[in-house]
């Protein structure tokens, strides 16, 4: 993986980008960020396992 | 095997250094483009999460979440606590008790400098443990250039230009294009130009869409 500067320019995208991946994974969105429904199931599980709750 | 008369894969990410998913992302991305196994160009662009956010605010994340957003300080310490554990998965030890919340364009100015220096990607890297895992400041100019300087680039210079917003208009042209791409959230991916990809995904999902450029980039030549 190399710094791009002296490699590729940036390619001007085509519009719309087609989006791929999972919509629900952890992101930034002003000063909130999301957190996995998974995951938090997944510590939900792990406290449940842990007989924290 | 790789075929090295095809240029490099360009991916740009659209990132900012207080952004706890942008540096898990970071990682996920990077193992994806070590399963990948081709040639990656990366650039950073910048994404302001929270443009007025003081330089010197005055409290931690948890404060800062709870009086912005009005979240319970239990809760904010709670989500805290669990991206702190999704971090260590990927091998970063996350701080919050010691992050020093602040206002990130000084820093996105300096990647924009350390870009021009060919040293964008050691930049990114120092900015996010710096911010994350060291409790260091990556608001104010002094700060910066201590961190530019453990990388090697000039001390004095990164003062000057970021005294002097040398790279202020390169950050607001990111920002212009991310708001052109419709991106609101990130880290944000783009590669190739053609395909978006949100959010820290899973490496496996970085490998397939590289794997998927780099097969219509065969395609085509």
């Amino acid at each position: 993986m190399t710094d791009a500067v002296s490699v590729t320019p940036t390619i001007p995208a085509s519009l719309p980008l087609i989006l791929v991946g999972d919509s629900t994974v952890g992101a930034c969105e002003g000063e909130f960020c999301t957190i996995p429904d998974h995951h938090e199931q997944a510590v939900v599980n792990r406290r449940l396992d842990e007989d924290l709750v | 095997m790789t075929d090295t008369s095809i240029p490099p894969i360009k991916v740009d990410i659209w990132s900012d250094v207080q952004c706890p998913w942008c540096y898990i992302g970071k990682r996920k991305f990077e193992a994806g483009v070590a399963a990948f196994g081709g040639d990656v160009a990366v650039e950073y662009h910048s994404f302001e999460l929270a443009p007025d956010t003081p330089v010197d605010f005055d409290g931690s994340p948890v404060d800062y979440l709870s009086q912005r957003k009005g979240i319970p300080v239990e809760q904010v310490g709670e989500m805290l606590a669990e991206v702190t554990g999704i971090a260590a998965s990927v091998g970063l030890d996350y701080d919050f008790d010691h992050v020093h919340q602040t206002n990130t364009m000084k820093a996105h100015e300096l990647l924009h400098y350390a870009k021009a220096q060919g040293r964008q990607l050691d930049m990114k890297e120092r900015l996010l443990k710096a911010y994350f895992v060291d409790g260091r400041h990556v608001g104010r100019i002094e700060d910066l250039a201590d961190l530019a300087s453990e990388i090697g680039l000039d001390r004095s210079e990164v003062v000057r230009v970021l005294t002097d917003e040398s790279y202020l208009p390169d950050v607001k042209a990111d920002v212009a294009r991310a708001i052109e791409y419709g991106i609101q959230g990130v880290p944000f991916f783009v590669i190739d130009g053609r395909y978006g990809v949100s959010g820290a995904q899973d490496a496996a999902t970085f490998a397939n869409v590289l794997e998927r450029a780099r097969t219509e980039r065969e395609a085509i030549k």
